[in-house]
């Protein structure tokens, strides 16, 4: 706030001092809630790692048993039990609050199933077949967990990046703007007071002058 | 005589499979298919017999799915012009060991209404080396539901009981009606069998050793997810020839795929899986390929005896149906870039 604005009253100087009070409170909670957000994004960022490692391996060993059926058993019959199968993976997506941010919970609306269930016959459903099957539900599980870490992952990153605007913005303009404007104001009624004592000590002079 | 058909023209038949053996692939080519490209490969079976399909199919399909769709009609057409070259008993029993791509079809037929699949979708997967002719196929593909389907089959003979049915509709699992088309065909199978000349009792313990496998693969399948007991023994095709009812009734209540391993190793296939049932305990992979490898190693070891019989000519349609996977098995592992060892490891030569 520039100093030209402000009018220099004892009222504005509470006023003033009340808003440094709870911007200094508030500055306080900001770094506090940035420190726990940086905590927790480590935290994420230990899952994410560890989800990466996860989803490389699971798609890895998907790929390889998917390519081994269609090898052994060949496109046609995989094609055709995958027309088959008679669940459908649904994902239902809400919502969960880290300090006050939104982040999405991703639920993966199925169960592995068992080849009982699946929807194909279980006597000619190659092994093959079904191990590709069983690693691409994985995999499908696997990354619906690591979408949701992810996710997470990216608006903590944004989340702390916006804090710490904040903070900075209080601790190197806020804050010392509205110090700098008290001081100001306490200088200048300082200085009113000052000229007021000495308009009375004048005053006082030349009424005793008269008198004399 | 009367109310007797005749035998069959064994002669003719097994003279023709003789001819067309000489065309197969050779174990040892396999290995020089291994280190071509796909294009290779495709040049390479299209001098061997391929060649036909190959240039039939060039505008409908590319890669290795030109390579697959074109060894798949070619193995349809050389099945089913042997079946139709035959005529008397020996046509029925090959018309009822083709029946597998029947089965095979109605499958993908029924798969395909169940998802919602165009008539032409259907059509691209369909092998027509079975009893059932192109025509006939065309018609059930043309139909609207699974439930029509079924209710066409009854035209041919193959009557789904009521009950099996009734469950289908309850609980809307084709599985149902897989399982179902796969027992009845090893029960009719069987039981067209006569096996009193030595030849038929051979090709009876071959079907019977192939029910063993088939009941071997479902129970080790169902074991690796947690399945057990009575929930096994409904898909369990009786007729084996190896495993009497005891031994599957105690397999199939074994708890873990590991405590089976005491009651598998009785059997006559056991050496060909223990390595891979002792090593990787979390996939079948390995134990399948032993499987498939002892079939094979078992139908070599009696296809030189009895050359007038069905046997040569069964042995013949096994050789081509490997053939024609071993094929694929190279083309789809190259484009995949699986490894060649795993490759050379998925043959069954």
């Amino acid at each position: 706030m520039p100093t030209s604005n402000i009018t220099p009253t004892r009222s504005v100087l509470i006023e003033l001092k009340k808003k440094v009070k709870v911007t200094k409170s508030g500055y306080k909670i900001i770094k506090m809630k940035r420190d726990g957000l940086i905590i927790e994004f480590f935290d994420v960022m230990k899952k994410v790692k560890a989800m990466h490692g996860s989803v490389t391996s699971d798609y890895e060993a998907a790929m390889t048993k998917i390519a081994i059926a269609r090898a052994v058993e060949g496109e046609i019959a995989v094609k055709s039990a995958a027309y088959a199968l008679k669940t459908e993976p649904h994902v239902k997506v809400s919502s969960k609050n880290i300090m006050g941010m939104t982040v999405p919970k991703i639920e993966a609306n199925f169960k592995q199933v068992n080849l009982e269930s699946k929807g194909y016959g279980v006597i000619s459903t190659s092994a093959y077949i079904e191990e590709a099957s069983n690693a691409f539900e994985k995999l499908l599980d696997t990354l619906i967990r690591a979408a949701e870490v992810e996710i997470t992952m990216r608006k903590l990153l944004n989340e702390i990046e916006k804090t710490k605007r904040r903070v900075n913005a209080m601790e190197f303009k806020v804050i010392p703007e509205l110090e700098e404007s008290i001081a100001f104001v306490r200088f200048r009624l300082e200085e009113m007071d000052r000229e007021s004592t000495i308009r009375l000590k004048f005053l006082k002079g030349k009424d005793k002058g008269e008198a004399a | 005589m009367f109310g007797h058909k005749a035998k069959g023209n064994y002669a003719y038949a097994v003279a023709r499979v003789k001819a067309k053996k000489a065309y197969l692939i050779g174990n040892d080519t396999y290995q020089k298919m291994l280190l071509m490209s796909l294009p290779e490969i495709s040049r390479y079976i299209s001098e061997c017999g391929y060649m036909k399909e190959i240039t039939e199919l060039t505008s409908k399909f590319d890669g290795v799915d030109l390579i697959e769709h074109a060894t798949y009609m070619n193995m349809a057409r050389v099945l089913r012009s042997i079946l139709n070259s035959t005529n008397g008993e020996l046509h029925d029993t090959l018309a009822k060991y083709l029946e597998k791509w029947d089965i095979w079809n109605l499958k993908v037929i029924l798969r395909g209404k169940s998802f919602g699949l165009d008539a032409d979708g259907i059509r691209e997967d369909l092998i027509p080396a079975g009893n059932l002719d192109s025509t006939f196929l065309n018609k059930l593909v043309s139909l609207e539901t699974g439930e029509e389907v079924l209710d066409h089959c009854k035209n041919i003979g193959k009557v789904i009981p009521v009950e099996v049915i009734e469950t289908y509709n309850k609980e809307n699992n084709l599985a149902i009606i897989e399982d179902f088309l796969d027992k009845y065909r090893y029960e009719q199978l069987l039981s067209s069998i006569n096996p009193l000349s030595k030849p038929t009792q051979l090709y009876q313990d071959f079907i019977r050793r192939e029910i063993d496998i088939t009941n071997i693969e479902t129970i080790l399948k169902l074991k690796m997810e947690g399945v057990y007991g009575n929930n096994i023994m409904k898909y369990i095709i009786p007729g084996g020839k190896d495993i009497s009812k005891k031994l599957v009734v105690r397999l199939a209540n074994a708890e873990t795929l590991s405590a089976t391993v005491d009651d598998l190793a009785q059997l006559s296939f056991y050496e060909d899986i223990k390595e891979a049932l002792d090593t990787n305990t979390k996939s079948l992979k390995d134990v399948m390929i032993g499987m498939k490898k002892y079939k094979m190693k078992k139908t070599q070891s009696f296809s030189y005896l009895h050359p007038l019989s069905i046997i040569p000519i069964i042995d013949y349609m096994i050789r081509k149906e490997n053939e024609v996977n071993n094929i694929r098995i190279i083309a789809r592992g190259i484009e995949s870039g699986l490894d060649k060892d795993i490759i050379g490891g998925l043959l069954v030569i």
